[in-house]
């Protein structure tokens, strides 16, 4: 056992060499992370505002203008350009000049004073659908309270039939980046994590030095471990750095413990490079195996992750391919510890799905790890 | 030159197969993963009144698609435990004395308890319940307006102020016709760019470079031989992207394909310019695979692929100007969905062209001098 240890240590202590050797290493490993949550905290957002909005206002009476100040008043629109005609639309539309527009024709001011049913219309570019959908609630939302302003004024008080109070639990005022962060501490450690370790033994192999480790008595499992392990240390460190910039920059809470959110982010880290190595083991080549990583981590985590998109609403078979991916149970234990501040009760499936996965990966790439130079 | 990279490509089968199968098989995964319509919102609701009106107040919430209902439960503070432990997104209470209430022609309170944890489904099931719970008061203010001029003797004119939407281009608000391209670009971006970078780099590594450059081939012809194949690729990729899109996502194609194709060279310029100017800087392969990734990330989180660029602060917008993939999901985006011409897409043409240019010249100055 002793034994075993101490030629993981001497592993480890071969590749810590290696690592500090090349400072351009040392600079990506540690940058990356922070160049990337600032990226993302600041542009990625999905605090609708901003939307370019045309005007037609083809009635020009103040209760047209009435209208217009109802959309405008907002931050969710800002008047992009003005235009006599609803034909010019569409050239607005597809330079990107504006996304939605606002078409109130003649005689609009004179069907409300008549009480008869007042037509405006909002053209929307669908193109980007969040946007749309957006804008096509805030539409309804202006039409419904306009036509009970006017009712009121009609009928005389009548009091609103129903009223709904809605109470945020763990984020009040649901800013997109107290939710991302979480998010993001996926992403990056999925990247950089897998990136860490995907090229290390396909170096080897290629540039024949994987040979002279055969020729020592150093075990497969041995070798494997003994590089994963300072690829680990960095990991958390990333962790912390990661973490860090989350709370004081974005506000992000940790009301869960933090003894808990490192042993899930390690295990998970672990699972990460574990990935990597067994990229490493089976490609033996670094641009295939840079490929590959690429390719296995960024989309994967960033659409299958449940971090932007909704994994219930995605088809079975995403479902199920999601089910067996490390991201999903990441980021579920992360939310639940950070923003939550539930305990092991609660992310304990998680931990198991992640330590399985972890386990998986090591037999796998063990099995994998021929002593020869085939 | 050429055929020599192109016949190192493809010794290595699998790099064919990561080059072209890849990305298609990633573009399909994911364009069916992008689904940022929220329905299906896990729901509980807490019937604290248990009359038959708020029992058809439950039922006509959860009748569509939008709400799931995952139990009921008898009290508020039941419902608050379950949105605390994730098992709910949302949570409707319905307090005792709505059905009164709403008899009296007071005003009845309804509460939501929303999960925070998760703010892009929270904002989408709160807007939805909320709309529903509009339309709803909105019909019920109606009926009492028209019992209050009724009981004063006088016939009502209803006045419906009526803002109707009409989406263009993508009627259903599909988000995969949002996503499709934008996925597309990042492929390419990572495909041409990674594998160029790696090239170069490999040589140095293995020490085939200098014997390339005791030759007589000129450093001009090395790049172009370095380069064209992988644009080749990324050609040959963008058609497949096109047509798997249009195939299984049902992504329209309106426009004209030789402006995408055009778009596409000069989105390519850029891309393997970039991949040429890393390896220029990188000794080893791993520096110019993290190179790579340092230009990669920022130019895909910057171009407003997940989220629109407007949605950035202020200071940052110009910053995405710089990405190669805004200009480019810009314009794919606008050909392919909304057929727009060479004329209204010539700024975001101009600076895909402006960007291609700069970074390949100033990589083939760079590596010249550093072969030289």
């Amino acid at each position: 056992m002793s034994r075993l240890v101490a030629r993981i240590l001497a592993m480890a202590q071969k590749e810590v060499v290696h690592i500090l050797r090349d400072r351009q290493f040392l600079a990506f490993a540690l940058g990356m992370p922070v160049v990337l949550i600032l990226l993302f905290g600041y542009a990625v957002s999905f605090d609708i505002e901003n939307v370019p909005i045309a005007v037609v206002d083809q009635d020009r009476t103040p209760a047209s203008r009435q209208l217009v100040k109802a959309f405008t008043a907002s931050d969710v629109f800002v008047v992009a350009a003005e235009r006599e005609s609803p034909d010019s639309v569409e050239t607005l539309f597809r330079s990107g000049a504006a996304k939605a527009a606002l078409v109130i024709p003649r005689g609009y001011s004179r069907d409300l004073a008549k009480g008869a049913r007042t037509k405006a219309q909002i053209l929307i570019d669908g193109a980007d659908n969040t946007s749309a959908s957006v804008t096509l609630g805030y539409a309804t939302a202006v039409s419904l309270s306009a036509s009970r302003a006017e009712l009121t004024k009609r009928a005389g008080p009548v009091e609103l039939p129903l009223e709904l109070r809605t109470r945020t639990l763990f984020n009040p005022r649901l800013k997109s980046s107290v939710f991302l962060v979480p998010g993001l501490m996926v992403i990056i450690l999925v990247m950089i994590a897998v990136m860490l370790t995907a090229l290390t033994i396909a170096r080897e192999y290629e540039r024949g030095s994987m040979e002279q480790l055969f020729a020592t008595p150093v075990g497969r499992l041995e070798v494997i471990l003994g590089k994963l392990t300072p690829y680990f240390a960095i990991g958390l460190l990333q962790v912390l750095l990661v973490l860090t910039i989350g709370v004081t920059l974005f506000e992000v809470p940790v009301r869960g413990s933090l003894l808990l959110l490192f042993l899930v982010s390690g295990v998970f880290l672990l699972a990460m490079l574990m990935q990597g190595l067994l990229i490493s083991v089976l490609t033996r080549n670094q641009m295939v195996a840079s490929m590959a990583a690429m390719f296995s981590t960024f989309l994967p985590a960033l659409l299958l992750s449940g971090f932007v998109f909704p994994v219930e609403n995605m088809p079975a078979f995403l479902r199920y391919l999601a089910a067996v991916l490390p991201p999903q149970y990441y980021v579920r234990a992360l939310r639940a510890i950070l923003l939550r501040g539930n305990g092991l009760e609660v992310v304990w499936p998680d931990l198991a799905a992640l330590s399985g996965f972890f386990l998986a990966l090591l037999f796998l790439a063990v099995a994998r790890f021929k002593r020869t130079l085939g | 030159m050429i055929l020599k990279e192109y016949q190192q490509t493809f010794r290595d089968k699998r790099m064919v197969m990561l080059l072209t199968a890849a990305p298609v098989v990633q573009l399909i995964l994911l364009g069916y993963a992008v689904n940022m319509e929220v329905d299906r919102v896990p729901t509980v609701i807490a019937d604290e009144d248990r009359s038959p009106q708020s029992r058809s107040l439950a039922k006509e919430l959860t009748a569509g698609d939008a709400f799931t209902l995952v139990g009921q439960v008898p009290s508020g503070e039941e419902a608050v435990k379950m949105v605390s432990r994730g098992e709910v997104a949302i949570a409707l209470v319905i307090p005792r004395g709505y059905a009164e209430r709403l008899r009296a022609g007071k005003t009845a309170r309804l509460q939501a308890l929303v999960d925070g944890g998760d703010s892009n489904r929270a904002t989408v099931a709160q807007n939805a319940l909320a709309a529903f719970v509009m339309q709803r008061a909105s019909g019920l203010a109606l009926e009492r307006a028209k019992t209050l001029a009724a009981s004063q003797g006088r016939a009502l004119d209803i006045p419906l102020l009526v803002v109707e939407p009409r989406i263009l281009y993508n009627p259903t608000l599909s988000s995969k016709i949002y996503f499709v391209p934008g996925v597309a670009a990042t492929l390419l971006l990572i495909l041409t760019l990674i594998t160029t970078a790696m090239g170069l780099a490999r040589e140095k590594e293995m020490g085939t470079l200098e014997q390339v450059l005791v030759t007589p081939i000129r450093p001009e012809i090395l790049i172009l031989g370095k380069t064209l194949p992988y644009y080749l690729f990324g050609v040959v990729d963008l058609g497949l992207v096109i047509v798997a899109g249009a195939w299984i996502f049902e992504v329209p194609i309106r426009g004209s394909i030789p402006l995408l194709f055009l778009a596409g060279t000069l989105y390519m310029l850029t891309t393997l310019g970039v991949g040429l100017l890393v390896s220029a800087i990188a000794r080893t392969q791993q520096q110019a695979f993290f190179g790579a990734i340092f230009f990669v990330m920022p130019a895909i989180l910057l171009s407003g692929f997940i989220t629109p660029v407007e949605n950035m602060p202020d200071w940052l917008q110009p910053l995405s100007g710089l990405s190669p993939v805004r200009h480019f999901v810009e314009i794919m985006r606008a050909v392919l969905l909304k057929d727009a011409s060479m004329g209204e897409l010539a700024s975001p043409l101009v600076a895909l062209g402006g960007l291609g240019l700069t970074v390949y010249a100033s990589a083939a100055y760079l590596l010249r001098r550093r072969l030289a």
